[in-house]
């Protein structure tokens, strides 16, 4: 009994003990490995939230396709429920009868400058200036997972002008 | 003679309003100004999984705040929130030996959701393009959200 304490205590083992602690320690804070599994939810409101304002949903930059066209489009939602999509610091070239729709943007449409063959839209009206800022009222029943692109589209030459892919705001 | 002076004039008036007009539009938006959203931008990062976005409001006052929303990424330790003097930011980036210019906003608050960041008010937006989850312990960056003009 004496002796295996005795073993345990002195020579090497203390060593390593003494110094691999350390070791672990500083391995220990300098990787965190329990934050692996330990998340760390934060939910802050808005310093400046105000509900009677309309929202943004969806945002997202517009590319030219057949016409060079930049800007930015943006879904809001106003307090009672209407959905609205607005441009900013638009512009795009003049043309005929150009429509602002929303498309899918997966549509393989989309990424060609003229569409050929079934194009699946929804009409928001035409398109009210080439430059500027401009809103335009969206139908009530439109689906925004499934029309997530919107689109400056001349409807007489089946022209795609340009398309802004819309990401949660 | 003169009539069809008028009449060429006339026509090449109309021809040159068809090509050369632009119409400029204005429409309003029905909020008071509170705040100003002058810059947005989603978080790519796939080495730690980083999503959500990044979105740059100027209050009524003029400060700044940067608020992440939707946000994930990995937690760990000693993680910062930054803007970088640069457009983009790959995964593992590592800003001090690129020497990259930097403001740091301070710990990361939370590896998931709804927060905002004070910006310093003599920051210069237009270079500073870059928001970084930063690990200022292995100097890797987690995640990158390029803005842009809201």
């Amino acid at each position: 009994m004496k002796s295996n304490i005795s073993s345990l205590v002195s020579g090497r083992k203390w060593i390593l003990v003494a110094a691999g602690l350390p070791i672990l320690v500083a391995a220990w804070w300098a990787f965190r490995p329990e934050k692996l599994w330990i998340n760390q939810k934060v939910s802050e409101p808005a310093p400046f939230a105000s509900s009677t304002d309309p929202q943004p949903l969806y945002t997202g930059r517009l590319e030219g396709r057949a016409h060079q066209t930049s800007g930015r489009a943006t879904i809001y939602k106003t307090p009672d429920g209407k959905q609205s999509l607005r441009l900013t610091d638009f512009s795009t070239s003049n043309g005929p009868d150009v429509h602002v729709v929303l498309a899918r943007s997966d549509d393989a449409n989309l990424t060609q400058e003229i569409v050929k063959g079934q194009f699946d839209s929804v009409e928001l009206g035409s398109l009210k200036g080439n430059q500027g800022d401009q809103n335009y009222d969206l139908p009530a029943s439109v689906d925004l997972q499934e029309y997530n692109a919107a689109v400056i589209y001349c409807e007489r030459f089946h022209a795609v002008f340009g398309v802004a892919r819309l990401e949660q705001f | 003679m003169m009539v069809r002076n008028v009449k060429t004039l006339l026509a090449l008036a109309a021809l040159a309003f068809t090509f050369g007009a632009s119409a400029y539009a204005q429409d309003g938006m029905k909020h008071e100004d509170k705040a100003k959203t002058l810059e947005t931008g989603t978080f790519h990062g796939k080495v730690h999984s980083t999503s959500g976005r990044a979105t740059i409001y100027q209050e009524a006052d003029g400060k700044l705040v940067l608020r992440l929303t939707n946000f994930k990424t990995s937690n760990g330790p000693d993680v910062h929130v930054i803007l970088v003097a640069a457009k983009d930011a790959d995964d593992n980036a590592n800003f001090l030996s690129s020497s990259t210019e930097r403001v740091e906003l301070g710990s990361l608050k939370g590896n998931e959701g709804d927060q905002n960041y004070e910006i310093p008010s003599n920051t210069d937006l237009s270079k500073f393009k870059t928001v970084s989850i930063y690990c200022e312990r292995f100097n890797a960056n987690f995640g990158a959200a390029p803005l842009e003009k809201f």
